[in-house]
């Protein structure tokens, strides 16, 4: 765990990264933790493993813009476990707090058009925390390279490391990427096989024709206008379910 | 690391003195002075004490799943794989609006003639209220999660070091902005003034408080996909989630929907002919697309049900939205 120098005592103090106060375990006095000054390390723990994200990217991949059965046709051809690093500058501006996120090395990201701090429990990263055997995405822009064009006063900034899973995959011979959150599971993709709409369309806009003109007709029969319109729901019904399935 | 500690000293005597996290007053033990802490700027932190446990978590998801048009097969084969709790941070504010809104209504007479005849009513009206507001304070991720339905709860940090807490990482001052622009169009649509020619509102913002909501998040299984939902720590409510739809549904959601949309638009082609009208015919019929369309989403879009404030949710719930106003707008036009 992270240490400061107690003002009273001198002693290390351990501290987390979401208090302002700590208590010195030596002279019992408070400490106040003025960030304004340092420039710190955070990293996200993992809350999803592997198997979870490879689930977590089935999911994804079964979703209705994706191509059909993709979750299942899709070939995993790697997964890699990376941690992704970005700069977070909070500032006053003129009394107004800013948050600004930059980014901290020339490696993008596919498919995340913002950079952002995801969501999780943000823990000091020194020395005691466990990478769990991730690869290390080191930053190669420095931290000063920003702090003195950015505007304000600094209140606090950190180089933020978050986890990720990179799942490549192979479907109809071409190759794809993905990213999965490995603290929220949200997946990032710039690029993946699509899903045509026309089956579906084409059932919601037969059906709606005929059942205008049904209607249409049922004015003049009323009989034959009824056996037609049951005969179409049947006929919707079944295609829309094979296109529901199959499509 | 460079130096970052401060030492607290009483203002009064010089005594060391010391503060729990989210208190705001104090007592120096050596004067006996009473205190009172502005920690950031005024922001208050309260954590909420999580009331649910992970059984009942389970349930929920559970009875979650019979509901709301999910695949049928859920309740048997969806397998919890993990539930655990964090804490969420939101911006919590309350913001007071007063003023004045003043302006007119119209309203259309048709006397038996047909001439239209157009009466304006003049309207204004005061405003004086209070609006609470949140959002959360960090990025929502894939959680679903973007603001407070609850905000009645146990305070207490008891709990604050086992349960993973998730950090705010956006700027309080963003959050007083949305809050503003929140309170300032909640309280212009309270006045109900159509047409608007005069209005001074004065917004005030009142009260900024962090809030550490506990929320379980549950993952589970279903044919080897995995989904999730998020269960409110004090209320035990599912607040959002993703789970399975089922091709039944969407194909019942297409076939009752082409077929009333489609006898609609019939339905009123034959009436507004009869009446000589061809409007009604035509209005008729855009009401019939505006249900196909629907029909049509849940059809082309319900393999996947999103429950919850979603990123993916948000863009096709807009899109319904617009396409059904500018509709609306058109037949507007027509009249």
């Amino acid at each position: 765990m992270a240490s400061v120098k107690c003002p009273k005592c001198a002693a290390p103090v351990p501290f987390d990264t979401e208090v302002k106060f700590v208590k010195c375990p030596y002279c019992n006095s408070q400490v106040y933790l003025d960030r304004t000054g340092a420039g710190l390390y955070y990293a996200l723990p993992y809350m999803v493993q592997e198997n979870d994200a490879v689930g977590t990217f089935r999911r994804w991949a079964a979703g209705s813009t994706k191509a059909k059965d993709l979750d299942k046709l899709a070939q995993i051809a790697g997964v890699k476990r990376q941690y992704f690093p970005v700069y977070m500058f909070k500032r006053d501006v003129n009394g107004v707090e800013q948050v600004l996120i930059e980014t901290a090395g020339s490696t993008t990201l596919p498919g995340l058009h913002n950079l952002k701090v995801p969501a999780g429990d943000l823990k000091m990263f020194d020395a005691s925390f466990d990478v769990k055997g991730a690869e290390l995405i080191k930053p190669d822009i420095e931290m000063m390279a920003y702090m003195n064009n950015l505007p304000g006063k600094p209140k606090e900034q950190a180089l933020v490391y978050f986890p990720i899973w990179k799942l490549d995959y192979v479907f109809n011979q071409k190759k794809y990427d993905v990213v999965v959150d490995g603290s929220s599971g949200e997946v990032f993709s710039s690029e993946f096989p699509t899903r045509s709409s026309n089956a579906y369309i084409a059932v919601a806009v037969v059906g709606f024709f005929a059942f205008v003109g049904e209607g249409l007709l049922a004015t003049s029969s009323l009989a034959i206008a009824a056996g037609l319109m049951a005969a179409t729901v049947i006929g919707i019904f079944a295609a829309a379910l094979y296109v529901a399935r199959r499509m | 690391m460079p130096d970052i500690s401060v030492g607290l000293n009483c203002p009064t005597c010089g005594g060391a003195i010391s503060i729990a996290e989210g208190e705001n007053a104090v007592n120096c033990p050596y004067c006996s002075s009473v205190l009172f802490v502005e920690g950031d700027q005024g922001v208050t932190t309260i954590a909420f004490k999580n009331k649910v446990a992970r059984d009942s978590a389970m349930t929920s998801t559970q009875s979650w799943w019979r509901r709301g048009l999910k695949a049928r097969d859920l309740p048997k084969t969806g397998k919890v794989i993990e539930t655990y709790p964090i804490y969420l941070p939101f911006w919590r504010t309350s913001t007071r609006v007063a003023g004045w809104i003043c302006g007119y209504e119209e309203r259309r007479h048709t006397d038996q003639k047909g001439n239209v005849k157009v009466e304006r009513i003049p309207k204004e009206s005061m405003v004086l209220q209070d609006y609470s507001y949140s959002e959360i304070a960090c990025d929502p991720g894939d959680l679903g999660i973007r603001s407070l339905r609850n905000l009645v709860g146990e305070s207490s940090f008891a709990d604050f070091e086992m349960i993973p807490t998730f950090e705010a990482t956006t700027s309080k001052d963003d959050a007083v902005v949305h809050a503003k622009t929140d309170a300032v169009s909640k309280a212009r649509s309270s006045a109900r003034v159509p047409h608007v020619t005069f209005e001074r509102l004065h917004v005030f913002p009142r009260a900024l408080t962090m809030i550490y909501y506990p929320v379980w998040v549950v993952r589970y299984n279903y044919r080897d996909r995995m989904y999730m939902d998020t269960v409110d720590g004090i209320t035990g409510q599912v607040l959002s989630g993703r789970a399975p739809g089922d091709p039944l549904f969407q194909s019942l959601a297409v076939t009752g929907g082409s077929s009333l949309g489609g006898l609609i638009a019939a339905g009123s082609i034959i009436y507004g002919s009869s009446a000589d009208d061809w409007r009604i015919g035509l209005a008729g019929l855009a009401v019939g697309l505006v249900v196909l369309f629907l029909a049509y989403r849940f059809f082309r879009h319900g393999s996947e049900r999103i429950e919850g404030e979603f990123k993916d949710k948000k863009a096709t719930m807009a899109q319904t939205l617009k396409q059904v106003q500018g509709v609306a707008k058109q037949l507007e036009g027509l009249r």
